[in-house]
């Protein structure tokens, strides 16, 4: 029983590629919209490139995507792979928009300089939101379902420390505009978390067919 | 697991309670089958539900068409040809002692891959044959059953008018659709076919197809396909067969979408043939 | 071009010869035509045909032939197409293949020796004088052969697709045998039976130690009786001019027969093909 290589073959690692190469743009987008925020810089401009070839590349791999359900009526792992890249490319995308609503947000209030609330738990934060774009990304390329048990444990700290940020905020009045720009920021960053989530159950059915939801 | 004995003659008729599926239609026990002595089926183990449609499908040669055949007793007219284990229709073994196979093959029809009407009958003796060939016309309105069943099998409105006319002068999806209603005339209880659209084009494909969904209501439907995209459409539940065995068995959406064994996997996505 | 030039001439030489020899082939067709027509045309009269010996007519010959022809249809042709039957749907066994064996050799047989074995059976045995029986026994035995034979080939060209969707309707296999597959079969069996009649309608020995020849018609199943190939011979061996010429005469009627037959064939199965 030798496999033969099919045409569908090409059609995929085509379509594996473009994908891929969106998670490298999408990570590099919200690693510079958080180093320019962390670090006080305007990076709106370059984040915006980022951003909106990302929306051009989903649009691609949409595209692509749908040629070969047309070409090839895809059964099985290719059509969950394929359901599922559609599903990671436009969390990409999400990655690319909040890491640019980041800089925007940091451009609006803060432009040049620094506005980070409360340092610890923004470290944190951006911490394990960076530790979570890196590993969603890993678990595609890797093909490692597994890996979203622990994007999920990691979602869970997110949120903890997006509440805990909320209920000091609660205690503090909204009078600085830092108040404003890191509950925004803050907020992006825990959309990124969740669609980090996202791609690690999309890539959890391609390896089992199973809809998982563990958000 | 078993208490069944494996003999060519099927001089014991006990079957393991537990093993008989109360859904299903027709159902094979450690069916194995032979051709001389090449083996074609090894200790299958598969149910057909009733009034769904089932399809087997499988590379050439994984024994498809010996399997559907050893349901209505076809198998054996080959010669040479034997086989061991049960087939159960409606829970009774239909290779018993006392079984007439004449009958079986009343109550499970088949429709074949290439179209066979009756060459020297016309289109309604044809649909009638089986009821006059039978002896099973006494007391019955030959018209009123011929007209329900070329409705039934969605070629009425096409020939009602040419009802004379040699079974052999319409076009091939036509002729198939004849065959369909002829063995449909019989009533039986579960129609089986073999690659029913492999001699037909496109557009008469899909023809059959609806028809097929639409036997469902009142028959059991088996269908051999080498056609993946067939079974997935018209199929409620599918069995993959390869190399004699039974590979696979479950619903259609589940065996397309998520299946279970990596054989199962390749064959259906094309990467062996 | 000098090769192109050569293999145009071979073909045509190849043609030429091809052409010849059909020619020749022909040749002796058109000559035993030609020669029976033209001597036995001359013959023929409403008197020569229904008259007796004696009146100057060919007439007990002309009844013997027809009443041999239905007398060993009667017998060979049932016993043949069942044979037939036989051997195309439940043949697959050594039996049949034996059968098979002896069949092929029947065809070919002497039929002198046919004639001979009908006499020692038939007209000493079970009759005790010459009688149409025995030449009708003696054709059987050369009819029944090429029937089965053509029988069974004829039937096995039906597909056998149609015996399995008959059988796969829970047909019992004689009625799919009887009403499926030989009306399928109709045509070859026609055909076959037909050129079968022809061959034996013009067969001579078996019928010299069986019907002996008469100048009188039909007498009933224990006399002798004449026939178109006894008489063709008797009148031929005669050294009066008047008596061979009646010979050719006979020898066109006889001919005529065989012709009709063949055209009734050709035109059965012209009919089926256009179909």
């Amino acid at each position: 029983m030798r496999d033969m290589s099919r045409l569908l073959d090409i059609g995929l690692e085509q379509l594996t590629s473009i994908v891929l190469k969106m998670g490298e743009a999408a990570e590099k987008a919200v690693r510079t919209s958080i180093a320019g925020f962390m670090g006080g810089q305007d990076v709106s401009e370059q984040v915006s490139e980022l951003s909106e070839m990302l929306v051009t590349m989903t649009v691609t791999v949409e595209d692509k995507a749908f040629e070969l359900i047309v070409k090839y009526q895809p059964v099985a792992s290719d059509l969950r792979i394929i359901n599922s890249y559609m599903k990671i490319a436009y969390d990409f995308e999400r990655y690319g928009r909040y890491a640019w609503d980041i800089s925007l947000t940091h451009q609006r209030f803060a432009a040049s300089r620094k506005c980070v609330h409360n340092e610890d738990l923004m470290e944190k934060m951006v911490d394990k939101t960076l530790h979570m774009v890196r590993k969603s990304i890993e678990a595609l390329r890797d093909n490692n379902g597994e890996m979203v048990k622990s994007l999920a444990e990691t979602e869970n700290e997110v949120d903890k420390i997006y509440s805990s940020y909320l209920d000091i905020l609660a205690e503090t009045p909204l009078a600085a505009e830092g108040g404003i720009c890191n509950l925004l920021v803050i907020r992006y960053l825990e959309r990124i978390a969740d669609h980090a989530t996202y791609v690690g159950e999309a890539i959890y059915y391609i390896a089992t067919g199973e809809k998982i939801i563990l958000r | 697991m078993t208490n069944l004995k494996m003999s060519n003659k099927n001089k014991d008729t006990t079957i393991n309670i537990e093993q008989v599926r109360p859904d299903a239609k027709m159902q094979s026990i450690a069916l194995s089958a032979w051709f001389g002595s090449k083996q074609a089926l090894k200790d299958i183990n598969l149910t057909v539900k009733a009034n769904a449609v089932t399809a087997i499908i499988g590379p050439s040669g994984c024994g498809k068409s010996t399997f559907i055949r050893c349901l209505n007793r076809m198998h054996e007219l080959v010669p040479n040809a034997r086989m061991s284990g049960q087939v159960l229709l409606d829970g009774k073994n239909i290779y018993g002692n006392e079984t007439d196979p004449v009958q079986i093959r009343r109550r499970v029809g088949m429709v074949f891959q290439k179209p066979n009407p009756f060459p020297t009958m016309s289109i309604f003796d044809n649909v009638a044959a089986g009821l006059k060939l039978t002896g099973t016309k006494k007391g019955q309105n030959l018209n009123e059953i011929v007209k329900k069943s070329l409705q039934q099998a969605t070629l009425w409105d096409e020939v009602k008018d040419d009802l004379k006319k040699p079974g052999t002068s319409i076009s091939g999806g036509q002729q198939q659709r004849l065959c369909i209603a002829r063995a449909i005339a019989l009533q039986p209880e579960v129609i089986l076919m073999d690659e029913p659209c492999s001699a037909l084009d496109p557009v008469a494909t899909a023809k059959i197809e609806e028809l097929i969904v639409s036997l469902k209501h009142d028959y059991t439907v088996a269908i051999v396909t080498h056609n993946m995209q067939q079974a997935a459409r018209v199929s409620d539940f599918t069995a993959f067969l390869y190399l004699g065995e039974l590979v696979e068995y479950g619903d259609t959406r589940s065996m397309f979408e998520n299946p279970k064994s990596e054989i199962t996997e390749k064959y259906i996505t094309g990467k062996f043939g | 071009m000098i090769n192109y030039t050569l293999r145009k001439f071979k073909n045509r030489l190849f043609f030429v010869l091809c052409a010849v020899c059909v020619t020749i082939a022909v040749i002796p067709l058109l000559s035993i035509l030609y020669e029976v027509v033209s001597r036995g045309a001359p013959q023929l009269s409403i008197n020569f045909l229904t008259q007796k010996d004696a009146d100057g007519g060919i007439g007990p010959a002309i009844q013997g032939t027809f009443i041999l022809i239905g007398l060993t249809s009667v017998i060979g042709i049932p016993v043949g197409v069942l044979s037939g039957v036989y051997l195309a749907e439940f043949g697959n066994n050594k039996y049949a293949a034996s059968i098979r064996t002896v069949n092929d050799v029947l065809t070919e047989f002497p039929s002198i020796v046919v004639g001979i074995t009908a006499f020692g059976v038939v007209v000493l045995g079970i009759m005790g004088s010459y009688s149409p029986l025995a030449g009708a026994v003696a054709l059987s035995f050369i009819l029944i052969p090429i029937v089965a034979r053509t029988t069974e080939e004829s039937l096995k060209l039906v597909p056998n697709s149609v015996r399995e969707a008959a059988l796969a309707l829970g047909v019992h296999k004689w009625r799919t045998t009887l009403s499926v597959v030989l009306p399928a079969a109709k045509g070859g069996l026609v055909t076959g039976t037909l050129l079968a009649i022809a061959r034996i309608a013009g067969e001579t020995a078996p019928l010299i130690m069986t019907v002996l020849g008469n100048a009188y018609f039909f007498q009933g199943f224990s006399s002798p009786m004449d026939a178109l190939p006894l008489r063709i011979w008797r009148d031929s061996l005669q050294p009066y001019a008047n008596l061979q010429a009646q010979g050719w005469g006979a020898a066109l009627v006889l001919i005529l027969i065989v012709l009709s037959l063949n055209i009734a064939v050709r035109m059965a199965s012209r009919g089926r093909l256009r179909r």
